[in-house]
């Protein structure tokens, strides 16, 4: 984290502030074109998401800033990427995914935790802008979970993939070994603060009113 | 800036009001059969008056006891009887409001361990309509008598509909 | 042209620190913000009306909770109208006993009692820390976990940490499903290094409270609480559903003690404009009003909030304070990373470690920080002699004592046996040989053999649809042959019955004795008065085993 990128995410909050539009944002799922290494990604909304029947699927959550408002994670993985990643791990596994948006709450657990509710399988995953990550299964409590990868600056593209792997093996009943859990005791230190800036900012993009989408996620 | 004589005759208020009570750890005149902080800790100093939930005295407990089979899982769960003589103790500290968490918990113990947990799951933010808690708390009342807990959950219905925190969808 | 002198300072740990001005609209300030309200109540026909300048019609689920059950609304309004910097004297004044502050601070508001820390230096705050801690002697709690959840390990680390003084052990989980087998390692492990250590695990809520039932832990301290009403409901619960989870514990003959600090809201993304102080002050009162025993704050998990924002460390030092004026046992934290600085660390840690607190640390990780699952602690078992060394320079006793190499070779080697044992007896997962010869002699989890996670989850989820409980523990370890240990986890299972140790800030010593704010309560009035370490307790923690004598000479 650079010092430009950290000063151009407060004067991003604080102009959203000062405008106004932090308690009456309505969020917008639509986004900017947003471009990783894995080419250009799009995402838009179509309408109100629907509880899946096919027990094959694995449903992503995205929190509301996430590929929109908000375009690379706390250590600057491209959300287009990040999302590529989980993608191809479920689809290694034989299954298929879908994208939701939940707008309610940017609290990574209660996302995931919607995911899984929607899910026909019962498994989603919920990303949080910055890359915080969880796998969940509907009958845990909310805050509770399957994997849970809180530390998001040690989340990498090699993570998510394996995530995407993990959260197909449990759709398909299978009891899979953890993502090995990592750790690094000096990333409070340094991403602390930073990290609350961001999560300020994904919090002004809730709308409590508003259902969760469903999302079409394109790559052009 | 208030005046010297003020801050003098407010506390002279305050220190008055306070008057019978002026100290946290003097002991308050226990009722009858009442403990206080005298007796504490009640299982040092006096076990054989201390019963486990299931009438158990807590002076025969062994790990002999244990080993043959005589003392069960349910054998370790603290009677009513004993939480409201702990209230007793934490009243006669100045601790009011852990006494009454006490004398909440004392209601709660013949609840079934999974039922608690349902209960606690219910009072969680957006898990229930306000039929819902009201119906938990009459359930409470008449299945365990839990007076006091259906009182409270009761109100945090009612606090949960003024602000929004019951069941959507 | 680039200063030398600059290029060296760039290079220190302390600017490898995120920092970050403040900015009071989000919150992102210690304490005493421009838009923290000003103290005031109002009581009519007994009930709150008013309260730090709202109306009641305005109250949020918070606000009515503490003015329904936080206050003491005899004096309130009296105490009120005092002026705040006459209160701040008399809290570090050593003529002015605990017992009578605590009549004072117990009626104030929270706008009110910050105002009144406010008026106060991190000094005057240490004094009043040292008169207000509610038990008389200081203890430490320790962090026992690592990055393989493995169970030996987990039990040797308790045993040593045990051994060393901590009078409570903390352990959590990398993966959430492991809980039960990380809950009873620690369990036994810990009776084997000293009889009486009280455990808890920390997991999500329900599950906490379950693992209590069964008689796996002895008391639980992850309850969060929080100071904004959509933070509160983003933790998954409200303080109704709170102060409901404290009685399920008291009902089960539990001790328990909620969590909460400075920072969560900002973190959590809504902080509604206020100081990170004044929102833990409001935390405190929920605490209080829902009839907890205590709390564990200082911030705690959020610390690299307050730590990057001017004057953070002085507010959780004054968050401390307010808990113990509260008449709340308070586990201070110091138990998070927040710096890359030895310096800021040790500094940030003898505002708590100087006066003394009920745990100093809650807790001090009894691994290396790379096996610590709460993100690392403030210190670590690399750290141990630094500690040890740090309260025989200051005459301080911060809860450890110093230990020989021989006897933490003895009890971690004991402790992987008796669980090798126990989980052959209960029928879980094997553990070989080469892993108790490992555990005995590992600094972490880089010298411990790998297990098979997909079992050890399997075994773990089966133990708990079994029913197994801590009599089920007592027994199989009777039948192993480990009595002694039977006999110690038997003595932890009895104190449920008697509910001795659900009072203010209760410990246990080696033979089951309760201490507490209850029959121990912090008489200190200046010096030679409170706490004061005795002529054998200076002798232990003297004796280190690096000093050389004139006869080794």
């Amino acid at each position: 984290m650079d010092e430009k990128t950290l000063r151009s995410i407060i004067e991003g909050v604080i102009k959203e502030f000062t405008e106004g539009s932090g308690k009456a944002a309505t969020a917008v799922a639509t986004a900017p074109s947003v471009v990783g290494t894995a080419g250009e990604l799009k995402i838009s909304e179509a309408g109100a998401a629907e509880r899946g029947t096919n027990p094959r699927e694995v449903v992503i959550a995205l929190a509301p800033g996430f590929g929109g408002r908000m375009v690379n994670t706390i250590v600057g993985i491209p959300h287009a990427d990040a999302i590529k990643e989980l993608c191809a791990g479920i689809e290694e596994q034989g299954l298929t995914y879908r994208f939701i948006r939940v707008f309610r709450t940017a609290d990574v657990g209660f996302i995931a935790h919607e995911a899984a509710k929607l899910s026909g399988s019962g498994i989603g995953i919920g990303i949080q802008s910055r890359g915080t990550t969880v796998i969940h299964q509907k009958d845990l409590p909310p805050l509770s979970n399957l994997e849970l990868f809180s530390q998001a600056p040690l989340v990498d593209l090699d993570t998510f993939r394996a995530i995407g792997q993990n959260a197909a093996k449990y759709a398909k009943g299978e009891s899979p070994a953890p993502v090995p859990v990592r750790n690094d005791q000096m990333a409070r230190p340094k991403y602390q603060a930073i990290a609350a800036l961001w999560h300020i900012k994904e919090t002004q993009l809730c709308d409590p009113n508003k259902k969760t989408q469903t999302l079409r996620v394109e790559y052009r | 800036m208030e005046s010297e004589e003020l801050i003098r005759q407010i506390m002279a208020e305050v220190m008055a009001n306070l008057g019978s009570d002026q100290v946290s750890f003097a002991k308050k005149p226990a009722a009858a059969g009442a403990v206080d902080a005298s007796s504490y800790p009640l299982g040092e100093r006096m076990p054989e008056k201390i019963k486990a939930a299931t009438g158990k005295v807590l002076a025969d407990f062994s790990l002999d006891k244990v080993k043959s089979g005589e003392l069960t899982a349910d054998d370790f769960r603290i009677a009513p009887e004993t939480l409201e003589m702990q209230a007793q103790v934490a009243e006669s500290v100045g601790r009011d409001t852990l006494a009454r968490n006490m004398r909440r918990a004392a209601e709660l113990i013949k609840v079934p361990d999974a039922e608690l947990l349902q209960v606690y799951n219910a009072l969680r933010p957006y898990r229930s309509t306000k039929g819902e808690l009201y119906g938990i708390a009459e359930g409470l009342e008449t299945k365990y008598g839990c007076k006091i807990n259906a009182a409270f959950i009761r109100e945090a219905a009612d606090v949960y509909e003024k602000r929004g925190r019951l069941k959507v969808d | 042209m680039k200063s030398k002198r600059f290029e060296a300072l760039d290079a220190r740990p302390v600017n490898q620190d995120g920092y970050v001005t403040e900015w009071p609209e989000v919150g992102l300030i210690a304490m005493s913000g421009p838009n923290d309200p000003k103290p005031s109540i109002r009581i009519e026909g007994g009930k709150v009306v008013e309260m730090d300048g709202k109306q009641r019609a305005d109250f949020d689920m918070i606000d009515t909770f503490v003015a329904d059950y936080g206050i003491k609304l005899d004096n309130a309004e009296a105490v009120c109208r005092m002026d705040s910097l006459d209160l701040a004297r008399r809290l570090c004044d050593i003529n002015v006993p605990r017992s009578e502050v605590v009549q004072l601070t117990t009626a104030m508001t929270p706008a009110k009692i910050c105002e009144v820390v406010g008026k106060m230096t991190v000094l005057e705050m240490m004094m009043a820390v040292n008169k207000m801690r509610a038990r008389k002697s200081p203890a430490n709690q320790a962090h026992v976990t690592n990055v393989k959840d493995h169970p030996v390990q987990i039990a040797a680390d308790a045993a040593e940490a045990a051994l060393r003084g901590f009078a409570e052990l903390e352990t959590t989980v990398g993966v959430a499903r492991i809980a039960p087998y990380n809950a009873i390692a620690l369990m036994v492990g810990a009776q084997v290094g000293r009889p009486g250590i009280l455990t808890q695990c920390a997991v999500e809520e329900a599950t906490e409270l379950n693992l209590g039932m069964r008689g796996f832990t002895a008391y639980a301290e992850t309850v969060s609480v929080y100071g904004t009403e959509p933070v509160f409901m983003d933790g998954d619960d409200t303080p109704w559903s709170k102060a409901f989870l404290a009685s399920c514990y008291a009902s089960r003959g539990l001790k328990m003690r909620f969590t909460s600090g400075t920072g969560s809201e900002v973190q959590m993304g809504y902080a509604e404009g206020k100081s990170m102080l004044y929102l833990e002050a409001r935390c405190l009162y929920i605490t209080k009003a829902a009839g907890s025993q205590g709390i564990q704050n200082g911030s705690v998990s959020c610390v690299g909030v307050p730590a990057a924002v001017p004057g953070g460390i002085r507010a959780i030092l004054a968050e401390n304070l307010i808990a113990m004026a509260l008449d709340l046992e308070c586990a201070s934290s110091n138990d998070q990373t927040f710096t890359h600085s030895d310096l800021r660390r040790v500094a940030r840690s003898l505002m708590q470690f100087v006066p003394g607190t009920d745990f100093i640390c809650s807790g001090y990780s009894a691994t290396p920080n790379y096996d610590n699952m709460f993100a690392g602690s403030n210190w670590d078992a690399d750290d141990y002699d630094d500690w040890l060394i740090i309260q025989r320079d200051l005459k301080v006793d911060g809860g450890l004592v110093p230990v020989l190499e021989d006897d933490v070779v003895r009890v971690r080697n004991k402790a992987a046996k008796v669980i090798q044992a126990l989980f052959r007896e209960l029928g879980l997962t094997d553990v070989s040989d080469a892993e108790v010869e490992a555990a005995t002699y590992a600094r972490g989890s880089q010298d411990m053999p790998n297990r098979n996670m997909v079992e050890d989850l399997k075994a773990a989820e089966d133990l708990l649809k079994r029913g197994l409980t801590g009599v089920d523990i007592v027994k199989a370890l009777a039948k192993t042959g480990f009595e002694d240990v039977a006999g110690s986890v038997f003595g932890m299972l009895k104190q449920r019955v008697a509910g001795d140790y659900l009072h203010t800030s209760a410990i246990l010593t080696k033979d089951f004795e309760v201490v507490s704010a209850v029959n121990q309560p912090n008489d200190y009035r200046g010096p030679q008065t409170g706490y004061q370490i005795s002529d054998e307790k200076w002798a232990q923690l003297k004796n280190i085993r690096q000093a050389m004598s004139p006869e080794n000479v």
